[in-house]
């Protein structure tokens, strides 16, 4: 992967147009009986602008895959987007990514495209994924025009239906962290996020194969079936 | 990419990087090496209980790094099927070399022992690095014993800084004593052989008989006393005024033994000899030490023959330099002990001799010594246990003894005391009544003492259990060793009560393998002595008064253990070695004290430690827990 990623900018900076198949982009993948074991998965996370959708933008991806269980590290997404017409003073102070890093970053159609392929259309988790798959389609869509669904499956609600009675003191991703004790190297940089959400995952994927739930479909059932029994326990 | 910037590489990358460089061999990569490692490596979770790699998985298809969590080595144990922890793997540490390397499956299972995750590569990277990074080669293909040698070497480093040249003192003798040894037959004229020593420039020259064995040695120092004292003519036949018996060694020997009995005996020369006692070579004072500059026997000679208590005093500071220079010269943590214990033995003889001139109280006795004196085992900060062993002369009551030998010790342990061994806090000593014994009141203290065992007693397990004489006559000490060596085999509940003692002081190691720190020192601290050593210690005098082992000292103890099988030979070194890697940090410490002229102490922070010495203390912990679960086992306590 960053042989691909070397081979890209080295495309870019000789002024060559990117080499994007448009029309032959992958295509995304359902909840089917992939089975968890073997399966390539993607856990992302973004760093933006702000938390509104509608007006806030996404400034850096991190990712990284797991496949059959692993998580493999040549193979992963750390790319900051290139847009210095965007106003990060509200945000530089978390994701410490400023002005000049900005115009130091990628072009983001190119960056996007190529996120897609590395996607390879896999299923995507992300913590709290409402949230990064939003403000992913959104741009997407502004900048590519792209508009089909990724299967996105939130992190956030895999955690608790796995291990209900962790008293982990909060929802948040660093409540999760610290109760099994992961370090995180570097907190709110997309890449180290993605990372620790994924190392979560891998805690979950152990589970989830003791517990009987083997395939994707399983794991969607079982993440419907949890959501179910909240909201009843709320009523 | 080796030459971009830091930043060019992910944040996942660098943050593996980071987390590789804190731990050994990684630290000592380079950081392209520690790159490729990174960009290559997988991450995987094994929660707790699961099997990371299996015997019956196949020849091992990659390399491991514990990232988090712990990994446990499993062996069935023959007949009742139980399975027993044979090692256990904690962060930053690499598993599985020899099967890797062997490209053959592991022998061993691999479950995680809490949630763990781990990093590897594969087979292919593994290969590239080891052949790529020397530190990493070196490592890998050696194992621990390389980290023990890192250990070893820093030690060694350490105290090199202010000394300079290095030469093993493990040499084997023989590659001191390659030259032909100058040698002559009984009845040549003294007048010859001092001319064949002229000739070839020696010191010295060998007596041998037929078949090439030394029977004596003539040096020119006893050409000197011939001369001064006018006793003999040069053409007396050198058999008459040569010392007979040399002190011979075995050439596989090495130069530390040597240089031990020239500094106990104070001989300056000593034969070399082969398989059937042949004469192959003579090593000096000299050759030992011409090169290294490590002046033990010059200082024991000089302790041992000081005129006033105040050189004795004066020459003190030279025992600590000279383990600074010991350690440098590659003297592991056994030899240095012993060292200081043979010089410390100098000297309590020294004013012994002394007071004796001065003052003679008339009665032959034995001193004795107990403890860690009592078990070699000394290290700078010692202090006095001694006592009196002596025959009452015919017509004489004990007590009578008593009257005239107190005064005598009292001297000689206040004098003991300025010459740095403190007093003893106890009073455990010589000049105290208690201790200043006929053979027969020895015989009925210690029949007191092993069918009372009251809980003070056993406290003192430690101290009167591990005796040596360092004065006068051996044989009485000797004859009481062995009743009281005899009591003890016979008396099983002495021996249970001693094992429920030894067991009372545990490595300070919790449950989770991190260290637990000492209930009495200093916030996040480990006594070395009371919670690393004693484990080792007290366990081994249990299996050794058991078992009619007479030495006292540990090391000795165990070897003599091993041959007995009581002990697995392998249990009995992996045991050794985490004994003299605790001794060794601990001296380390005292070195570094000294240097801060700070009051010696026994307590470390281990934050203090870098990360492979703190692994390593770990690790000896962890074999100290070990002895002592053989010590439940066999009392089944």
């Amino acid at each position: 992967m960053l042989e691909q990623i070397k081979d890209w900018i080295h495309r870019r900076l000789s002024g060559a147009t990117a080499l994007h198949d448009f029309d032959n982009l992958p295509k995304p993948a359902t909840a089917a009986s992939q089975p968890l074991a073997t399966t390539r998965l993607i856990v992302l996370d973004l760093e933006t602008t702000g938390l509104n959708p509608a007006k806030d933008e996404v400034i850096a991806i991190g990712a990284v895959a797991i496949d059959a269980m692993k998580i493999p590290f040549d193979d992963q997404f750390d790319l900051i987007l290139r847009r210095p017409e965007l106003d990060i003073s509200e945000t530089v102070l978390i994701h410490g990514i400023g002005n000049e890093a900005l115009t130091r970053g990628h072009e983001t159609e190119d960056a996007l495209l190529h996120l897609l392929e590395w996607m390879d259309g896999d299923p995507v988790f992300a913590f709290h994924a409402a949230f990064d798959q939003k403000f992913l389609e959104k741009t997407l869509k502004q900048t590519l025009g792209y508009s089909q669904s990724h299967l996105w499956l939130d992190v956030a609600d895999i955690l608790p239906a796995f291990f209900p009675n962790a008293e982990t003191g909060g929802t948040r991703l660093d409540n999760w962290s610290d109760y099994f004790g992961l370090e995180v190297s570097e907190r709110h940089h997309a890449a180290a996020d993605a990372l620790a959400t994924a190392e979560l995952m891998l805690i979950c994927l152990n589970k989830a194969l003791k517990s009987g739930v083997n395939t994707l479909s399983e794991l969607n059932d079982k993440l419907r079936y949890y959501r179910r029994l909240k909201t009843i326990q709320r009523l | 990419m080796a030459a971009a910037a830091d930043t060019s590489r992910p944040q996942n990358t660098r943050a593996i990087m980071t987390f590789l460089r804190e731990h050994a061999p990684f630290s000592s990569m380079d950081d392209s090496h520690l790159a490729l490692f990174a960009e290559h490596a997988t991450l995987q979770f094994h929660a707790d209980g699961d099997v990371v790699l299996a015997p019956e998985d196949g020849p091992v298809q990659r390399f491991y790094v514990v990232k988090q969590g712990r990994i446990r080595g499993e062996r069935e144990s023959g007949r009742d099927g139980k399975t027993e922890t044979t090692f256990e793997i904690s962060q930053g540490e690499c598993f599985p070399l020899a099967a890797l390397i062997g490209e053959r499956p592991t022998r061993t299972l691999h479950r995680a022992a809490g949630d763990t995750f781990s990093l590897s590569i594969g087979h292919k990277d593994f290969v590239t690095l080891l052949s790529a990074s020397d530190p990493f080669r070196d490592f890998c293909l050696r194992g621990v014993s390389s980290l023990l040698d890192q250990v070893n070497q820093r030690i060694q480093s350490g105290a090199m800084a202010s000394i300079g040249s290095s030469n093993s003192l493990d040499t084997p003798l023989e590659r001191y004593a390659l030259r032909n040894p100058i040698v002559c037959t009984p009845d040549l004229p003294v007048r010859k052989a001092v001319a064949r020593m002229h000739e070839n420039s020696v010191g010295s020259i060998i007596i041998t008989d037929d078949q090439r064995h030394p029977t004596g040695i003539f040096t020119l120092r006893d050409l000197r006393t011939m001369v001064a004292e006018e006793k003999a003519s040069l053409d007396t036949p050198v058999s008459q005024v040569m010392t007979p018996d040399p002190c011979c060694l075995n050439a596989r020997q090495d130069a530390f033994q040597a240089a031990m009995l020239m500094a106990e005996y104070h001989f300056a020369h000593i034969c070399v000899v082969d398989e059937e006692g042949e004469l192959i070579g003579v090593v000096s004072e000299r050759d030992l030490f011409s090169l290294q500059r490590v002046d033990l026997v010059h200082l024991a000679r000089t302790i041992g023959t000081a005129p006033h208590l105040r050189t004795l005093v004066s020459l003190r500071t030279q025992v600590s330099r000279l383990v600074d220079s010991m350690l440098a010269h590659g003297a592991d943590s056994g030899q240095v002990v012993k060292i200081i214990t043979t010089l410390n033995d100098v000297t309590v003889r020294r004013v012994l001799e002394l007071n004796i001139k001065k003052n003679d109280p008339g009665i032959p006795f034995t001193w004795l010594t107990f403890g860690s004196e009592g078990r070699q085992e000394q290290t700078l900060l010692t202090d006095q246990d001694n006592g009196i062993l002596f025959r009452s002369p015919d017509g004489m009551t004990p007590d009578q003894v008593r009257e005239r030998l107190l005064p005598f010790a009292e001297t000689v342990n206040k004098e003991l005391a300025e010459c740095g061994f403190t007093l003893c806090k106890g009073n455990i000593m010589a000049s105290n009544p208690k201790l200043c014994l006929s053979e027969h009141e020895w015989d009925d203290w210690f029949i007191r003492f092993i069918d009372a065992s009251t809980p003070q007693n056993l406290v003192y397990s430690s101290i009167f259990l591990d005796m040596r004489a360092v004065f006068g006559p051996m044989e009485p000490l000797h004859a009481l060793l062995e009743r009281v060596l005899g009591r003890i085999r016979k008396n099983a509940l002495f021996q249970k009560m001693l094992a429920g003692n030894a067991l009372q002081r545990k490595p300070p190691l919790t449950m989770f393998r991190n260290f637990r720190y000492a209930p009495d020192g200093e916030k996040h601290t480990l006594d070395l002595k009371r919670q690393g050593l004693a484990p080792f210690v007290e366990t081994v005098r249990v299996f050794a008064l058991a078992n009619g082992v007479e030495a006292a000292n540990t090391l000795e103890r165990m070897d003599e253990l091993a041959r007995k099988g009581i002990f697995d030979a392998k249990d009995a070194n992996a045991w050794k070695e985490a004994y003299s890697l605790i001794q060794a940090i601990r001296m380390r410490a005292h070195q570094e004290m000294l240097e801060r002229d700070e009051p010696l102490s026994n307590y470390i922070n281990p934050d203090d430690l870098n990360p492979l010495d703190r692994r390593i203390l770990r690790e000896s912990f962890r074999q100290a827990q070990r002895i002592q679960q053989k010590l439940e086992l066999a009392y089944q306590l």
